[in-house]
């Protein structure tokens, strides 16, 4: 199985709001984003493994127009606050990286 | 007669909308804006803020952006709205759009205005939001966080040293019939900026909010994406999209894919007035480097609703920088941390949060539960200290500093200190911390004596 950033060509996160955390999945080709699109290792339970939070906080959304999958979750901490890691959460993509699709 | 005047009164059936930048203030690209102008817009439209940098800009008043860089700036839409005669559109002024940053940035513009010997008329747009007003919604059951989850009292509300609500174009629409030139709004939804005139000109809304919600951030729509102005143009029932930078191309694919950033959903958007769906949208390439989009949907809404954003202040801040590269240090330095922290309770008296970040170990990511292996050659440490005073977040953070400097612990081989320091003093007091205690959606359909509009000559 190859990796997720493999078949991507861009896998990022940025802040939607403070509250909230996005994952931007793009693929260059349909066959890449069907392969993704379909594969287990980003369904909403799989994904809960890989962000180590609860399955009920993870959105996933398939946008075919684009070739591109969105992840969305709470952030841990409110974008700014104190302890916060990540004020833009541009930075919180790493936990893909050792995704397998 | 005004531009706005003039431009409503010609009614055309095509228009031309050009967005000169979505960050105003961190430098506008002039040879695009340049390119832009050549093409005669209708109007000038320019973002000038956002949530994105955090609650600090909003708590403080003060703006992100460097103000001589901000004048400049605003000094070329200024002088290019005003060579064309076309109306200048500008929404969250000065970063936040409070009534501190509309203020700083109505100064800079009256001083560039005296400075270019131009003479125009200015609406203004204040979004201001009464606490009393945010804790009636909250009392009502009405107040809900976006996106996540975000408690709030009436204190928190109270707390909060600024709340704006995001303007739709209700207040633009009200802005116009003062006979303006240039219209200066505080926050204001992105769309607000570039849907209002088309809107009050009686194009498709849905082409329209579709159009706005791509052009806001100029070129960022483009493969490669930039921050070069972006020219649409608006006709019944659908709009071309092309940047003024000739590398930048709008193709298809990073149009549509341009719905995915910063957003949650990318197929509906709810705005003040209604929700945008581009599910169904259709994205045509006309040649190599420009798109034409059609058939999203747009629903009015049956109640108007807006969001709120306040931050207040949670304490002053000290932030400690030191290192280490000691394989025994950075094996313990958790434990350390904690061991040195128990003894500066013990020393330093107050009320004070200590939140450290290793950088190297999991400094950034807060999610997941993967450890680096092998362990990183070198750890960064930037300890955060928030305190009732400055005096006390410094206090805990020079003790904190000199007992991880010295700290033994078994098996320690570097006995000459555990950390490097950069540069002297490595503690440094960062001044009041806020945080974001609003971030909500609330009804505002008796909105009438929200966003209030006033007009001078400058």
């Amino acid at each position: 199985m190859p990796f997720l950033v493999e078949i991507a060509s861009i896998v990022r996160s940025k802040n939607a709001g403070p509250l909230t955390v996005s994952f931007d999945l793009m693929f260059p080709t349909e066959a890449a984003y069907l392969q993704a699109a379909q594969s287990a290792a980003l369904t909403v339970s799989a994904l809960a493994l890989v962000f180590d939070r609860p399955a009920k906080e993870i959105n996933v959304t398939l946008y075919a127009a684009a070739l591109a999958i969105k992840i969305t979750m709470p952030r841990a901490v409110v974008s700014g606050s104190p302890g916060d890691r990540d004020v833009y959460g541009a930075q919180q993509h790493l936990p893909l990286l050792a995704v397998q699709v | 007669m005004s531009a706005i005047q003039k431009l409503l009164a010609r009614q055309p059936t095509v228009m031309r909308i050009l967005s000169a930048s979505g960050q105003l203030g961190y430098g506008i690209p002039e040879q695009a804006l340049r390119a832009g102008l050549a093409r005669r817009p209708d109007f000038i439209g320019c973002d000038m803020g956002s949530v994105d940098p955090g609650p600090a800009y909003l708590g403080s008043g003060i703006m992100a952006t460097s103000p001589s860089v901000t004048r400049n700036d605003l000094a070329l839409v200024l002088k290019a709205a005003r060579s064309l005669d076309v109306p200048l559109v500008l929404g969250t002024a000065g970063t936040s759009g409070a009534a501190p940053h509309l203020e700083a940035t109505l100064d800079m513009i009256r001083s560039i205005a005296r400075e270019e010997r131009l003479h125009f008329r200015m609406a203004s747009i204040r979004a201001d939001i009464p606490a009393a007003r945010v804790s009636k919604a909250l009392e009502a059951n009405e107040l809900t966080a976006l996106g996540g989850s975000l408690a709030v009292t009436h204190a928190d509300i109270e707390s909060c040293t600024n709340i704006v609500g995001q303007m739709g174009c209700e207040p633009f629409r009200r802005a116009f019939t003062l006979d303006p030139d240039i219209i200066i709004a505080g926050r204001a939804c992105d769309t607000a900026i570039f849907a209002a005139i088309p809107q009050a000109l009686g194009f498709n809304m849905a082409a329209v909010m579709h159009m706005a919600k791509i052009v806001e951030c100029t070129s960022i729509c483009c493969d490669p994406g930039g921050r070069d102005a972006m020219l649409a143009t608006l006709n019944a029932d659908g709009f071309e999209l092309e940047s003024m930078n000739p590398e930048r191309r709008a193709t298809p694919l990073s149009v549509a894919a341009h719905s995915l950033y910063e957003q949650a959903d990318p197929l509906t958007f709810s705005e003040p007035d209604g929700t945008l769906d581009v599910r169904f949208a259709k994205y045509t390439a006309l040649d190599e480097r420009r798109t034409r989009v059609s058939g999203a949907t747009w629903t009015g809404a049956a109640r108007c609703t807006i969001k709120v954003e306040g931050s207040a202040p949670v304490g002053q801040r000290a932030v400690l920088i030191a290192a280490t590269v000691d394989p025994k240090v950075i094996g313990s330095i958790r434990t350390l941390l904690g061991d040195v922290e128990k003894i500066t309770r013990g020393l330093v008296e107050g009320n004070f949060k200590i939140f450290p970040r290793l950088y190297g170990l999991d400094g950034v990511v807060a999610f997941g539960r993967s450890e680096p292996v092998p362990q990183p050659r070198e750890v960064g440490i930037v300890v955060e200290v928030i305190a009732d005073s400055t005096a006390l977040a410094m206090a805990v953070a020079k003790t904190l500093k000199q007992f991880l400097l010295h700290q033994g612990f078994p098996g320690r081989l570097s006995t000459g200190g555990n950390i490097a320091f950069p540069f002297t003093p490595p503690e440094l007091a960062a001044g009041t911390a806020y945080r974001f205690a609003l971030y909500h959606v609330m009804p505002a359909d008796d909105s009438t004596d929200l966003f209030p509009v006033s007009i001078e000559n400058v």
